[in-house]
């Protein structure tokens, strides 16, 4: 089966690079025999690419120890469900992995498109069959997951070999949402290939970029909300299995995921003043361009070895390809836009700084100053190396004490640019609009103030989530309120009528309120404690309003490892609440051991307790407990924000009146091609 | 908006929002006292976790340990803080900074951030009064792109609008 995955994937590079050479003669062309013949060497290379992934997940499901890679991350106890994330363990069956993600997107577009936007595709169809050939080289000629285990015989001449059994997986990769984070992470930087692939091919088909927007901006939402569970996920997994007590470390890795996710969500945002106005095309497709460029940036950080992370995969000279990937990219995006710019130029002209277009102008400022900021700060220790030779760490106190500030600025924004109207906003429309939100903003913060909240930034941070709530609700109140006047339905009904009608805008705006829960649960992590201690049985720890008691120890033998727990009981008023059970795991295929935190989480705090392995001094076990407040906060935003994103992603279900809580100012003619902004609200508006 | 139902969304969203920092309440005692607590996190813990030294996530980690026993030490020899620095420093190097010192050139990460938002806000400032001079739409002929006729701009953007669907 190895032989046959090898095979896959040498087809399938040859099908790309047919795809690629076809597709850029049937440009020049357009011939029709061409351009189909190209498109089906597309979907065949992607076909080969799932062959070559399956084939390979064939040989860790039968156990197929004679080759390199899954004796590397397999064993024969590993559990099923562990097996299908063997795949993505390692250096090269992630790449293999990356390349049936970025397939399944290929596959998609083509088949979408298939009879449609005839002129655009082919150039869509190069650029996407472009970044398939780079990963292909990857997968075929740099890092081939379908290696043969050999050693070599008594003459010199090497012997294919098995071994009885695989080395295991990495134990801190055998956790349910490591089945389901990577994934998600992936999805989202490959799926960033196909805005990129449309941008660049609409600039070099030399399309003035007002319709094309609008597929780009549909495929870069998928991206983006995957790139969002990701994360959010990856920051899970580091809670629940690593045992610090945190989510999120600032280590280069992380900062790798985060860089597109803020230029993504900033082109979400700037995407709507190229809609309406038609303002911003060039930095549009820079948008696109850079976070493309952050995924391999990313890639290229995480598998160079070039900054050092827990998340690495080994280091390892597959560097110098990206490198020379990124130089490639960077060169033909520049080229195209040298060429083509002429036809990016905005047509409309800013009619007052205090308006819509402005707020997204200065969101997107504050995004990118994030993105450059985390970017510097995670290259920092390799150019002050270069520089000074010295090796300067920065770490996570360098990376918040930089960001808090602006992600405060961003929430700021997030509460007053959907207030603002396009063009010009009046002095009373911007009286009517803020004045409530504002004051039950300071009022809430008055009152955080009176119960001895004394942390500035959290302070700061929760008075502007109560005014973003307020903002948001209040316009799901007055549209709510229209609706019912006219049908007499209830407010809830009204409500999701009001989403359904207009589901961009208000999906957009169930966004945000699901970042204000993230920002609450971020808000918490200035009171978090901690407390550590060596315990005996039947003593007790106090934290916070809990008494931990440990009641004894039992052990866990489970298929691939064996688990000591502690058994602590949870007691809160003298009156038990729960039991909990912190493990210790121990991995006999690769000696490692790890840790299982166990969590008792309500929305107020989070009691994290880890068994912290056994005292040197006094030899007995310790136990390591956490309160952490507003933690679940995090992960409810997490799920508000996906769910607001497939909100913003269904249709429309019918054209909807401007409702008439803000007075649009006087309809001005519009650039060509764009859909007048008053008689329609379709989009996040 | 009526009054009546001003104040009931505004009393959802005071009951809503007030109700968060009552969640928080001070925990208990603390094994390592504030001040190592302090001090330890300015240090990376120098088993190669990336992270600072009293946030070490590895299992029994012997390196936080051993550091965590120096830094009790000092602290309770009164080292001052400069002092600790300097010790660390000299057994791990400069990796051992949780931050970059605000000196030589580290400073340059302290003061990179803060260029890059005053440079960017020059540039939408910039950006915002080149926008606002420019004549209106009706004004400008088709766009009004200088490098190319608007008859071609005209043209590739209704071959655009033609061969695009959603």
């Amino acid at each position: 089966m190895d032989v046959f995955g090898s095979f896959a994937l040498v087809l399938a590079f040859v099908c790309a690079v047919y795809a690629f050479g076809g597709g850029i003669a049937a440009i020049f062309t357009r011939h029709p025999l061409l351009i189909k013949s190209t498109r089906q060497a597309g979907m065949a290379t992607c076909g080969l690419i799932f062959v070559a992934t399956f084939s390979l997940e064939y040989l860790f499901f039968s156990d197929n120890f004679s080759n390199a890679y899954v004796v590397a991350h397999s064993n024969r106890d590993l559990s099923t469900f562990y097996k299908i994330a063997a795949l993505w363990s390692g250096q090269e069956g992630s790449l293999l992995f990356w390349s049936f993600l970025l397939a399944v997107y290929v596959l998609s577009v083509l088949v979408t498109y298939r009879n449609k936007n005839g002129e655009l595709m082919p150039y869509v169809g190069v650029v996407m069959a472009g970044v398939q050939i780079f990963f292909l080289t990857l997968n075929n000629f740099v890092a081939s997951p379908f290696k043969a285990l050999a050693s070599p015989g008594a003459d010199g001449v090497m012997n294919y070999v098995a071994r009885a059994d695989g080395s295991g997986l990495n134990p801190l990769l055998q956790y349910p949402e490591m089945v389901i984070h990577p994934p998600n992470l992936y999805s989202g930087y490959t799926g960033f290939t196909i805005p990129f692939a449309f941008a660049l091919g609409a600039l070099l088909a030399r399309y003035p970029g007002e319709k094309w927007i609008h597929l780009t901006r549909k495929w870069t939402m998928i991206a983006w909300m995957f790139q969002s569970m990701g994360i959010l996920l990856g920051a899970h997994w580091a809670y629940a299995v690593l045992g610090w007590g945190g989510y999120w470390g600032w280590d280069p890795v992380e900062n790798a995921s985060f860089l597109p996710w803020l230029t993504g969500t900033a082109f979400l945002h700037s995407v709507m003043m190229q809609e309406k106005r038609g303002m911003m095309k060039v930095w549009n497709v820079w948008l696109v361009f850079s976070t493309f460029l952050l995924c391999i940036l990313g890639t290229f950080l995480t598998r160079s070895g070039i900054v050092s992370s827990v998340h690495a995969f080994a280091q390892s000279s597959i560097g110098s390809w990206f490198v020379g990937f990124l130089v490639l990219i960077i060169t033909v995006c520049f080229g195209a836009y040298l060429k083509n710019r002429d036809y990016l130029k905005s047509e409309n002209q800013l009619d007052a700084i205090v308006s819509r277009e402005s707020s997204f102008l200065f969101n997107n400022l504050i995004l990118l100053v994030s993105c450059i900021a985390i970017l510097s700060g995670t290259l920092f220790p390799v150019f002050s190396e270069w520089i000074t030779g010295n090796r300067i760490s920065v770490g996570a106190p360098f990376f918040n004490k930089v960001n808090i500030p602006i992600g405060l600025l961003l929430l700021f924004l997030t509460g007053v640019g959907p207030l603002l109207a396009w063009r010009k906003t009046s002095t009373e429309s911007l009286k009517r609009n803020f004045g409530w939100p504002l004051g039950i903003g300071l009022v809430a913060g008055v009152i955080a103030l009176v119960f001895g909240f004394r942390e500035i930034y959290s302070w700061v941070c929760l008075i502007l989530c109560v005014f973003v709530a307020s903002t948001v609700g209040l316009e799901f109140y007055r549209g709510a309120k229209v609706i019912r006047a006219r049908a007499g339905a209830s407010f809830l009904a009204s409500a999701v009528d009001l989403t359904l009608r207009n589901t961009r805008r208000y999906g957009g705006y169930i966004v945000h309120v699901g970042m204000v829960f993230v920002f609450i649960g971020l808000a918490g992590a200035a009171f978090n404690r901690d407390l550590q201690k060596d315990m005996q049985v039947g003593q007790t720890m106090q934290i916070g309003p809990y008494t931990l008691l440990l009641q004894g120890f039992d052990s866990k033998p489970e298929k691939n490892y064996t688990a000591q727990r502690m058994n602590v009981e949870v007691l809160r008023d003298k009156k038990p609440l729960m039991m909990l059970y912190p493990e210790k795991r121990h991995f006999s295929t690769n000696e490692q051991n790890g840790t299982m935190v166990a969590i008792y989480s309500t929305l107020k705090e989070d009691l994290y307790v880890v068994y912290a392995g056994d005292s040197p001094e006094t030899n007995l076990p310790v136990l390591h407990a956490y309160l952490n407040p507003l933690v679940k906060w995090i992960w409810l935003g997490g799920a508000v924000v996906v769910f607001g994103t497939l909100v913003a992603m269904l249709p429309n279900r019918r054209a909807v009146l401007v409702l008439a809580g803000a007075p649009q100012p006087a309809a001005q003619p519009l650039a060509h091609g764009l859909t007048p902004s008053v008689t329609l609200r379709e989009g996040h508006d | 908006m009526t009054k009546k139902a001003r104040s009931v969304a505004a009393i959802t969203m005071l009951v809503m929002f007030a109700v968060v920092p009552l969640l928080i309440t001070p925990a208990g005692a603390q094994q390592l006292s504030d001040r190592a607590k302090q001090v330890g996190g300015k240090f990376m813990c120098m088993c190669n976790c990336n992270q600072v030294l009293t946030g070490c996530n590895h299992m029994e980690c012997s390196t936080m340990s051993a550091m965590l026993k120096e830094l009790n030490q000092s602290l309770s020899r009164g080292d001052s803080e400069d002092a600790i620095t300097q010790m660390f420093v000299q057994e791990f190097g400069t990796k051992v900074y949780a931050e970059p010192p605000k000196s030589g050139f580290s400073l340059v990460a302290w003061v990179l951030p803060s260029v890059y938002l005053f440079v960017g806000t020059g540039l939408v400032v910039f950006v915002i009064s080149r926008w606002r001079k420019r004549p209106p739409p009706q004004a400008a002929p088709a766009g009004g792109a200088p490098g190319i006729s608007a008859d071609l701009l005209e043209r590739s953007r209704a071959q655009a609008s033609r061969e695009t669907q959603d």
